[in-house]
């Protein structure tokens, strides 16, 4: 059985040069929108702006500069799906299209997929998407062909600075770790990890170093990324009240009525 | 630049992609509920009813086999590959059942199916009782299925089938990531209520409009009955709009979530209580319209509820 495997991503050294991104349209044959023309977005250099069918990488950039430009900073950050140890997608996938390869990584099956779009309103990062020409849901597939002989994925491959690394995934959560002590002793306090530990989804197989709060990245934090099943019992049991008190109304309405009748019919017969 | 604002809550997650469940499964969810509220409230009476209880709920066996009918198609068309409809309910690789208790669309699948047969049955059942389409010769059999131990077995496992149709649908809007869907745990319950006023409401106007001789007075029991669900319908609202906290402001303040304080309530809700006070056959069949078309709001409301809130503009499935 193969180590489990995951993708740290390191934002600090991320250059936003988007290797990454053009590495997986590759691999993958992804193919380009719009005739290959790119709208610009009017968002910094980000062209790309969101996952899509055809985006499983998809590099954030964020500027923050004070009015008077002095100061600022600049975070990019390559995202792409989570690999979610407690996976929502897969968790609600009702075809049993999405599984959990031998790598603990979350892959889409495309021949048993039928496009119910359930895992995209499950997924908490809005990874998923319904592929244009083929009709399924699509997303990153950690490379999986390429895991199977031995490769790396794509995108940590081509990734110039090494922000995304790739590797069995305790090994990167040990080297996260000693980086984010590295960055701290060199008073960068505001470092941390994110889904390094259990607290979203149980742990996320792609996890990031950032340096600010996490919806500044566009992500959730851990109360807003959510296991669909937490809600299923809740529900179904106020459902189950709601019936009851509507079989309650039934059983007053048409019981009572019998009685009713029966009385009538009881008077009628009375000599 | 920094696009991605805060969100407006600490628990609504408004960093997911649309799932695109939009026009079709506003009237699946308008119709399911419907065929799921008539066909309780018909086993119901069968169960607790007079006879004339049982000739006024008819139209609720004429009523959920085709609706649910139309349902399948509807969901079937509303899947990107509606031809691999059937994955949902059996493993395309090893051709064994497919089953997972814990996802509400999965087990609504098997739901859908056996409410579907449940249905069958008691349709097969009323065109038997009145001798259509040469099936006269099954009308013992069919009166079996509404009388007798059977039929009492019949009748529970049938309205235990349409209450859970009635309500997964809001579970399963509950059991993802979405904005206010997944803020709350009532839609269930509140969709449950809604099918039965919208279900008994569909039977009162058919029974008004085309039911030839019904006993007024099992009529009169059926509205009651109707005003009952409403007042049930709006008590679970105004829990649901409390569980939601400081959100329910917000869900319940901006398209499409307006519609539901002055749409839904007002006309779909309150008015027919009010015209149900009328004398007449007249204001009897605009409450039952009133509130048909309530529920179709209030679904069209709860489904699109999360696009409200999506930060990244575009973000479609
Ligand atoms: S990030 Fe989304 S798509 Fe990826 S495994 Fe987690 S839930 Fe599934």
């Amino acid at each position: 059985m193969p180590e489990p495997v995951g993708f740290y991503t390191d934002t600090t050294v991320c250059i936003g040069c988007k290797a990454c991104e053009v590495a997986c349209h590759q691999w993958n044959a992804l193919p380009a929108r719009n005739g290959g023309q790119v709208p610009l977005s009017g968002q910094s250099y980000d062209n790309t702006t969101r996952f899509s069918d055809v985006d499983w990488r998809h590099v954030r950039f964020i500027e923050q500069f004070p009015e008077d430009r002095n100061g600022g900073r600049w975070l990019m950050m390559s995202d792409v799906c989570k690999h979610c140890v407690n996976a929502p997608c897969l968790e609600v996938c009702p075809t049993g299209s999405i599984v959990r390869t031998e790598f603990d990584t979350v892959y889409i099956q495309e021949p048993v997929c039928n496009g119910c779009r359930d895992c995209i309103a499950a997924c908490p990062f809005g990874v998923i998407h319904i592929s244009a020409e083929k009709h399924i849901a699509q997303k990153c597939t950690f490379c999986y062909d390429r895991l199977q002989v031995g490769l790396p994925p794509a995108c940590a491959q081509a990734c110039p600075t090494r922000s995304i690394q790739f590797g069995p995934i305790d090994e990167l959560k040990q080297r996260a770790a000693e980086r984010v002590a590295q960055l701290q002793a060199q008073g960068q306090t505001d470092a941390y990890l994110y889904g390094a530990d259990d607290s979203i989804l149980g742990g996320l197989n792609s996890f990031y170093l950032l340096l600010d709060r996490p919806e500044v990245y566009g992500l959730p934090s851990a109360v807003q990324a959510r296991l669909p099943s937490r809600s299923v019992w809740p529900a179904s049991l106020k459902a189950i009240g709601a019936s009851l008190a509507v079989a309650l109304g039934a059983f007053l309405s048409f019981g009572r009525r019998r009685d009713a009748v029966k009385a009538t019919e009881g008077h009628t017969r009375s000599p | 630049m920094s696009p991605p604002s805060a969100p407006p809550s600490p628990t609504l997650n408004p960093y997911v992609a649309d799932p695109g469940w939009h026009g079709y499964i506003v009237w699946y969810f308008f119709l399911g509920g419907i065929a799921a509220g008539a066909y309780v409230m018909a086993a119901l009476a069968d169960l607790f009813g007079t006879a004339a209880d049982r000739r006024a709920v008819r139209p609720a066996y004429y009523l959920a086999f085709p609706l649910v009918n139309v349902c399948g198609i509807l969901l079937i068309l509303d899947l990107n590959r509606p031809e691999r409809f059937w994955h949902m309910l059996i493993q395309s690789r090893t051709g064994w059942p497919m089953f997972k208790w814990w996802s509400p669309i999965s087990v609504g699948s098997w739901g859908l199916t056996l409410f579907g047969g449940f249905s069958l049955a008691s349709f097969l059942g009323v065109l038997a009782e009145d001798g259509r389409f040469g099936l006269r010769r099954f009308s013992d059999l069919a009166a079996r299925l509404r009388t007798g131990w059977t039929g009492r077995l019949f009748a529970l496992g049938g309205s235990l089938s349409a209450f859970f149709l009635g309500s997964y649908t809001g579970v399963l809007l509950g059991a993802t990531n979405q904005p206010i869907w997944a803020d709350t745990t009532w839609i269930g319950a509140l969709f449950l209520a809604s099918a039965a006023s919208t279900g008994v409401a569909a039977m009162i106007l058919a029974d008004r409009l085309v039911g030839g001789e019904v006993d007024h007075r099992a009529l009169e029991s059926l509205e009651r009955l109707d005003s009952y669900a409403i007042a049930l319908e709006l008590i679970l609202l105004a829990t649901l709009a409390l569980s939601l906290g400081e959100l329910g402001a917000l869900a319940f303040g901006r398209w499409p979530g307006w519609l539901v304080p002055w749409v839904v309530v007002p006309f779909g809700l309150v008015l027919p209580l009010l015209l149900r006070r009328l004398p007449g056959r007249g204001a009897a069949v605009l409450a039952a319209l009133f509130v048909l078309a309530g529920g179709f709001v209030l679904r069209y409301a709860f489904v699109y509820l999360p696009t409200a809130f999506y930060l990244v503009p575009g973000h479609h499935g």
